[in-house]
């Protein structure tokens, strides 16, 4: 037998010698096409496309390639064409920092977009602000990106915190009452998020207690025992995300619902759109919304989008879309991709209708460099005729009114020399 | 001087001309500096694991806690103390070697399956401790607000800062560094005890080798290598978080070594090369490259147990 098998010419380790270097060739032969038209302009976006964020940054990345495909169809940036180049961050810090780096140094683009985690946002303005590249953060809402941590080149199209919970605070405790229990996600995200709301409270004399949760916890049945213990009339829920979503079934699944009110500041349509209708309850602020009667542009918006992903757009679709949108007006009014003009002209720039799909003309402040978007309060709700028509704005916020002064966001911007 | 000799020196003069000259052909292979240097510094990282797991033959699975308190003793001397580079590199290796010692005193007299799970449990007690301290790690968030300084050489300053050559070839000058004196050890009287113990425990034990002491010094000096990684890390990132004090960062390191083949010296390194370049690559390409990534490893482990540098070695042979 064995002699047998020796008269065959080819044996196992030739064959897996082979694949390994076909394999090896697979990814090496695109490494070396390094052939792009020199005439690009490149923006980079850096996303947890992996991880418990999955879903919304994808929805950003719609956005941000449909954007894309638009302003090449007018012309692209200078009669350039745009090309978008989306990198995962999996949800780490050292990955969005090294991803950023690779965009900015080995794919030389003009711009960097991201990052739904504010603790890599935050990381990655690092990074971009020693590059000396214009940088939107387009879905992280701590406070410190355009606040304490601030710098001249990060803009922010989403809301801070402090925004969302300022416009919803006083709804709550109007309708509900002043024992607040918080559910809130352990980093910089959710503390921000209490730390916000514990301020309006405490102002109107309010008392309250909560619970901090390890990102990616799959049993809240502890926390919730706590907040049953407290007896709240309001429990707010900070949590994001997958999250979210686990920790709301469990809030039903519980019974909670019947005893106390539950609200808090984001509860995004891919995540209502993943929770059982019991679980589609309480006050919460949406920062865009796709059912806009008589706002220009925003039916055709949606209609897009829908034609995409066979759903209505979601704020985080419009998140993407207002980043790679604002990149290529300010470039194309500025006539320039240099970065310290660009951050300049940026400072106060009011989007146009088509870019901004909401009422009146949010502006970047130049203070800090937040995006003055309406916040849009309401209830949601199990679906109503339309299958994504499970929220209704209940009182529109405007932007100026919900952020408050610039000034007391702590940002101060020192622009390079 | 025998061919054997001359044929390993040829090699090792191999292996530095390709690290040295790595700025200058991985960026037209389409790669960038700053890939390389994470290559280095996770390649250390897994050389420190494959001293203990290659060399003297105990597994450990939370190496990673080693690593991260370098990263946070680094990053917490610059934020605190002094804006000093050098400095930033002995407190970090002080702290995750430190760490390590006094541990590495409870665990010697485990072995296999137990060691690791103790090593686990250790590392996740930091990996809890980083995570929860939010006043003086950053929390979940990590720390931030420092960067590497310049090195004043007094002729000549260092800018690696913003010159990712000049990082570069900062961090190779570590590497370096330590490199040479694991080399030097392992060459030492007391390397070769660790590989006697890796082979045959008992025997040692019956030729009078203080075996616990033995494990425990070896452990000890991984954790001193493993902690200068971490501070090397903190400087490449300008950043510390928790996510590296984690055990599923261990799993990336012990996957490193035995990728890139376990009893060998400069295995570990190739397989960090190997996973960080993958990863780079594919997770540009599809959001499935964990996927693809944990093939590979289980390809490896089926087919060349010894790693891809032990595959190489044998066709040569």
């Amino acid at each position: 037998m064995g002699t047998a098998r020796r008269s065959w010419p080819v044996d196992r380790r030739t064959i897996l010698r082979t694949g390994a270097a076909l394999a090896a060739m697979q990814v090496s032969s695109p490494f070396i096409i390094k052939a792009r038209g020199e005439t690009l302009v490149r923006i980079g976006m850096v996303d947890p496309l992996t991880g418990v964020y999955a879903a919304i940054a994808q929805g950003e990345v719609v956005g941000a390639k449909f954007a894309t495909e638009e302003i090449n169809k007018k012309g692209g940036i200078m009669g350039r064409q745009v090309e978008l180049l989306v990198e995962d961050s999996a949800n780490d810090v050292g990955t969005g920092v090294q991803k950023t780096r690779k965009l900015i140094e080995r794919d030389q683009v003009s711009f960097i977009i991201g990052d739904v985690n504010s603790g890599i946002a935050i990381a990655m303005a690092q990074v971009t602000s020693e590059k000396k590249i214009l940088h939107i953060v387009s879905g992280g809402h701590t406070d410190p990106i355009t606040g304490t941590s601030c710098t001249w080149n990060v803009f922010r199209v989403c809301n801070s915190t402090a925004m969302d919970a300022n416009a919803i605070a006083s709804t709550l405790m109007e309708k509900f009452g002043k024992r607040w229990y918080f559910l809130t996600p352990d980093y910089a995200y959710g503390h921000s998020v209490q730390a916000g709301f514990e301020k309006l409270l405490k102002a109107a004399g309010g008392t309250s207690s909560g619970a901090l949760v390890p990102i990616g916890t799959a049993d809240y049945s502890a926390y919730l025992i706590q907040a049953k213990a407290f007896a709240p009339q309001v429990l707010i829920n900070v949590m994001g995300g997958g999250d979210q979503v686990s920790s709301l079934k469990q809030f039903v699944q519980f019974g909670l619902d019947k005893q106390m009110a539950v609200g808090g500041t984001l509860f995004e349509l891919e995540s209502i759109r993943a929770v059982p209708d019991s679980a589609r309850i309480g006050w919460w602020t949406m920062e865009w919304w796709w059912d806009q009667p008589g706002v220009p542009h925003v039916a055709e918006f949606n209609t897009s989008m829908k034609k995409i992903t066979g759903a209505s757009a979601t704020a985080r679709n419009w998140f993407g879309y207002a980043s790679v949108q604002t990149l290529a007006a300010i470039a194309n009014q500025e006539k320039t991709l240099d970065s310290v003009k660009l951050s300049r002209a940026l400072a106060g720039f009011k989007l146009p209708p088509e870019i901004a799909l909401q009422p009146g003309a949010p502006a970047f402040r130049e203070g800090d460099h937040e995006l003055m978007s309406t916040v849009f309060v309401g209830e949601v709700h199990p679906p109503k005729g339309d299958p994504d028509n499970m929220f209704t704005v209940r009182n529109p916020v405007p932007g100026e009114k919900a952020a408050g002064p610039a000034e007391a966001t702590g940002c101060k911007i020192h622009w390079p020399a | 001087m025998s061919a054997k000799d001359t044929r390993k020196l040829i090699v090792l003069a191999a292996i530095w001309a390709v690290l040295i000259l790595a700025p200058y052909w991985m960026v037209p292979l389409g790669g960038y500096t700053a890939l390389a240097t994470r290559v280095l510094v996770l390649g250390l990282a897994a050389m420190s694991v494959n001293f203990l797991l290659g060399f003297t033959g105990v597994l450990s699975f939370g190496h990673a806690a080693w690593f991260g308190l370098g990263a946070y003793g680094a990053g917490l001397a610059l934020k605190f103390l002094a804006p000093s580079t050098p400095l930033a590199l002995v407190l970090g290796m002080l702290l995750g070697g430190l760490c390590g010692a006094v541990l590495g005193a409870l665990l010697v007299r485990r072995r296999g399956v137990y060691f690791a799970m103790v090593t686990i449990a250790f590392g996740q007690v930091f990996y809890y401790i980083a995570f929860q301290w939010s006043s003086l790690t950053g929390g979940d968030d990590g720390l931030r607000g420092f960067e590497r300084q310049p090195i004043d050489l007094g002729l000549l300053k260092l800018d690696i800062l913003s010159n990712a050559n000049t990082f570069y070839f900062f961090v190779l000058f570590c590497f370096a560094l330590a490199v040479g004196a694991m080399g030097f050890i392992l060459r030492s009287p007391f390397g070769r005890t660790m590989i006697a113990i890796r082979e045959n425990e008992r025997r040692a034990r019956f030729l009078g080798i203080p075996i616990e002491r033995h494990i425990w010094i070896a452990f000890t000096l991984s954790c001193f290598f493993m902690g200068f990684a971490g501070a090397l890390y903190a400087l490449v990132n300008n950043f510390a978080d928790p996510r590296g004090l984690h055990y599923s960062q261990s799993g990336d390191f012990v996957m490193m070594a035995v990728m890139g083949g376990m009893r060998n010296f400069w295995g570990p390194l190739l397989g960090a090369a190997v996973f960080v370049v993958v990863q780079d690559y594919l997770s540009s390409v599809t959001v499935n490259w964990m996927s693809f990534l944990g093939l590979l490893f289980v390809l490896v482990v089926l087919f060349f147990p010894r790693g891809l540098l032990g595959f190489l070695q044998r066709g040569k042979a």
